[in-house]
């Protein structure tokens, strides 16, 4: 009784891996320990080896794979292609369908509180009102990293969700789950800067978190639910922008037929290079830009976001070549906080490194990830505001 | 106390693995061949590592160091089980600038020190295909090469000296940055060693400046046969490239597949060479190269416009292997070196050896020295499947070997390659090397059975012979 779930690792995909190497120093978790027990080649044997029979799935083999932070840096250095966020997934699936007595935190989070609106606004309402009263610091330990990191959400405006322009509608938005709650600027600087390149826009009401973060923790099921649900909500849609690189990375290996998503720094730098949005001369700043995983190994977009800066004036100032995770990696702080420490204060030297207090990162969780260690008097926002304010349209 | 009971009191409970998941990741290298190891564990330093050492001769079970484990030879595979000892935490750089050497520690990975390196001008030259994971200790166990090893040597050409851990967990200092020191050159001994004379825990290496200009070639051809004359030709020219490395089509079009870098995938073969210095001889060295590919009917001759395409024709080229799981699970290469005046005729023979066994064959290897890397991709899950490609290797090894060829260039010996040596050497020279292994491990467990075949020593008592009581004639 190898494997229990349709999920797991197929033999195809463990035989794509001819156990090379050349995975290993793309790997952050590798780097920190030198272990093969910590990359992706050592993982990848361990599931052949469940799928063996040679060792169980068992607390052991959770452990193994539970420090892995998903952020797919081994897939873009692969030769031979093995898709080890899909094999990753599957496995994950398996140990919450085998192993008893874990903690049940992730998949209260990832698989029930980010699909409910009511206690996604929850989320944003409370922790507004904390950040009011001044009692951020009363956060529970493990999610302080988070708290610290989060946005000000004081003056945090409406969310776009019902939004539509009103006319033919062309391009969809996917709001996010936290997203919507915590980040509410990028979405309207992505709306603003998508109809002033000419596009209608709706970001239907009956749209839900996309389910990435269900996934990557092996809720395969609520993860389902949530897709379908999403299908029925843009498939009428030709193009979906996702605001997320983790969203548009994992509704885009969704394959909806018919229905393209983009993130949309993606979106943005296709209008810029159309001509339907303009280029600034440049304005003498110099700007950090962050990869996200889930964008730059994930999606193998590396071009836009830069393009984007320098559209809105600004010089790009490259802080890391490869694209070493930063450590936030979805619910990564919170399950593994001394790895994802060690990670988050290397990436934040990186920044300091760049001489500069302005910061893009197109993804929520990077971005608390880098403010929470970062002095306050850094600026990190998404590619796509600074460049609508940039222009003139943000808000 | 038990084995682990010593191994934890000497490093310390999070430095020693022995879960049978946990075991079973070390278990074997980037070969085919898997062992069973007993425990394994992490030293930060040669201290560490000597007591590791005295904890396996006291216990007396097998020592087998590993560092990323991207061998192929099976040399970090604990085939006699024992403790395997990873070096990846002794990982330390000191740069001597001005003496253009550095001291660098076992686990630190081959790239990192050329990056380390950069910002002084100098880079290490050995590079191994694997450079991006494989670590100094393993370029030294192995005697690694690479394709920039075509101009400036193997890396025994850049060890001036090393800080090892020999038996009775003695920490020695072999070697220096002198430039010819005094006495034998037990360093020598060492480099190459495969871990079988003790363990290498730091190294001190020559660097060397970066040079001032460079050019990539890229030439394809409409024959393998016209490749390798091309290679033949360039070297009777008297031009020696940094670098001259050529890639089938099998190889080509899978690299492609998943780096879409446009290589000819049409072409049957194609050339890769650099040419380095100052400008007017890279120039005059690369217009030189392209003549002779023309005469030998290239197809194509592109020179890499800038460094980004440059570094993509070299990943393309470096990432091979790993290509090869595209056609295949696995993959079983053997690194036999020829007489570069007789590449056409032994290329011609081994792809007709793969014909007779009906093999999946690539070829993409370091054609510059004559280094031959003749893959053959297939599925080890399939016992009829394994007799047929080590049938069709030692073959392809023999045909080397009857043209005047060597054994291995630079992957080194461990397992698969072991029983080969006989092929190689006389009685009398195994053993040589079985005596001189004897003085260096006489309790017998610094990688065991590697290298050397059974029996290469005249009377072989081998771990044993500790055992017999003083006085005894053997």
């Amino acid at each position: 009784m190898a494997w229990v779930t349709d999920h797991h690792p197929t033999r195809s995909e463990l035989d794509a891996c001819v156990q090379c190497g050349l995975c290993l120093p793309a790997c952050p978790t590798f780097r920190l320990t030198g272990r093969e027990t910590a990359s992706p080649r050592g993982r990848i044997q361990a599931m052949d080896a469940v799928a063996k029979g040679l060792v169980p799935v068992d607390d052991t083999f959770a452990g193994l794979l539970d420090f892995c932070l998903g952020c797919r840096a081994c897939e873009p250095v692969c030769p031979g292609m093995v898709p080890y966020g899909r094999m990753l997934e599957g496995a994950r699936a398996e140990i919450e369908e085998q192993v008893q007595g874990r903690s049940r935190l992730s998949g209260l989070l990832a698989g029930t509180a980010l699909r409910s609106r009511l206690l996604r606004k929850l989320s944003g309402w409370s922790l507004a009102a904390a950040q009011r009263l001044k009692l951020t610091s009363l956060s529970p330990r493990r999610f302080r990293r988070l708290v610290a990191g989060a946005r000000d959400l004081r003056q945090r405006g409406p969310s776009i969700v019902g939004y539509s322009s009103g006319e033919a509608t062309k391009v969809a938005l996917l709001a996010g789950c936290i997203q919507d709650e915590w980040f509410r600027p990028v979405n309207r600087a992505t709306v603003q800067l998508l109809e002033r390149a000419g596009y209608g826009v709706e970001a239907p009401n009956d749209q839900t978190c996309c389910g990435a973060l269900a996934a990557h923790s092996g809720l395969t099921a609520q993860a389902e639910q949530m897709s379908s649900q999403n299908l029925d909500a843009f498939a009428q849609f030709d193009t979906v922008v996702a605001t997320a690189a983790g969203c548009s990375a994992h509704l885009r290996e969704a394959g909806w037929e018919g229905t393209e998503v983009l993130d949309v720094t993606v979106a943005i730098a296709r209008a810029v290079s159309e001509g339907r949005l303009p280029e600034l001369p440049p304005n003498g700043k110099e700007i950090a830009v962050q990869d996200p995983c889930h964008l730059r190994h994930a999606q193998r977009v590396v071009d836009e976001p830069r393009q984007i800066l320098v559209a809105a004036g600004y010089t790009v100032v490259e802080i890391d070549t490869v694209g070493m995770c930063c450590g936030a990696a979805g619910l990564y702080t919170i399950n593994q906080p001394e790895a994802s420490a060690q990670l988050g204060e290397a990436k934040a030297q990186q920044v300091r490194e760049a001489r500069t207090r302005l910061v893009a990162s197109a993804n929520p969780g990077c971005e608390m990830q880098l403010r929470s260690y970062l002095d306050s008097d850094y600026e990190i926002r998404h590619p796509v505001e600074w460049y609508a304010e940039a222009i003139g349209s943000g808000r | 106390m038990t084995l682990t009971q010593d191994l934890r009191e000497a490093l310390g409970d999070e430095n020693v693995l022995e879960e049978p998941v946990e075991l079973h990741l070390f278990s074997k290298d980037a070969s085919l061949m898997r062992g069973e190891p007993s425990v394994v564990v992490f030293p930060a330093n040669a201290n560490e590592t000597a007591a590791v050492v005295r904890i396996a001769e006291r216990h007396r079970v097998p020592i087998v160091a590993r560092g990323a484990g991207t061998g192929l030879a099976a040399g970090a595979s604990p085939t006699q089980g024992g403790i395997v000892v990873v070096t990846t935490r002794i990982k330390d750089i000191e740069i001597d600038v001005e003496n253009r050497t550095a001291w660098v520690g076992a686990g630190v990975i081959n790239l990192d020190l050329s990056v380390a390196a950069k910002p002084h001008g100098l880079y290490f030259a050995p590079d191994p295909s694997s450079q991006s994971a494989c670590t100094i200790g393993g370029n030294v166990a192995n005697n690694s090469g690479g394709p920039h090893c075509l101009s400036e040597g193997s890396t025994t050409s850049h060890v001036l000296g090393m800080e090892a851990v020999l038996t009775g967990g003695e920490v020695v200092v072999l070697g220096g940055a002198a430039p010819d020191p005094i006495g034998l050159d037990l360093k020598g001994a060492l480099v190459g060693s495969e871990g079988t004379l003790g363990i290498v825990t730091r190294a001190l290496v020559r660097l060397l400046p970066i040079e001032p200009d460079v050019r990539t070639l890229l030439m394809d051809f409409a024959t393998v046969e016209d490749a390798a004359r091309t290679v033949s030709d360039v070297i009777a020219a008297g031009v020696v490239p940094a670098a001259l490395e050529l890639m089938d089509q099998e190889m080509v079009r899978a690299v492609d597949n998943w780096l879409g870098a446009g290589l000819p995938i049409d072409a049957a073969a194609v050339l890769l060479a650099e040419v380095v210095g100052e400008t007017e001889g890279v120039v005059a060295q690369s217009e030189l190269i392209s003549d002779i590919g023309r005469q030998n009917h290239a197809t194509g001759v592109q020179v890499a416009a800038d460094d980004d395409e440059r570094a993509l024709l070299w990943l393309g080229r470096k990432s091979a292997f790993g290509a090869i799981a595209q056609l295949a699970p696995d993959y079983y290469l053997h690194d036999a070196v020829v007489p570069r005046t007789r590449l056409v005729e032994v290329m011609t023979g081994i792809y007709g050896i793969a014909e007779k066994y009906g093999l999946t064959m690539c070829n993409v290897f370091h054609a510059g020295d004559g280094n031959l890397h003749p893959l053959i991709a297939f599925d080890s899950s399939d016992p009829e499947m394994n007799r047929l490609v080590h049938e069709a290797g030692d073959e392809i090894v023999a045909l080397c070997l009857k043209a005047g060829g060597a054994l291995s260039g630079e992957h080194g010996i461990g397992i698969e390659k072991r029983d080969l040596m006989r092929a190689s050497f006389s009685e009398l020279d195994l053993d040589a090397q079985a005596r001189l292994k004897e003085v260096f491990d006489p309790a017998g467990v610094f990688n065991p059975t590697k290298v050397l075949p059974e029996g290469s020593r005249c009377f072989d008592f081998g771990g044993v012979r500790r055992e017999l009581p003083d006085g005894v004639w053997v």
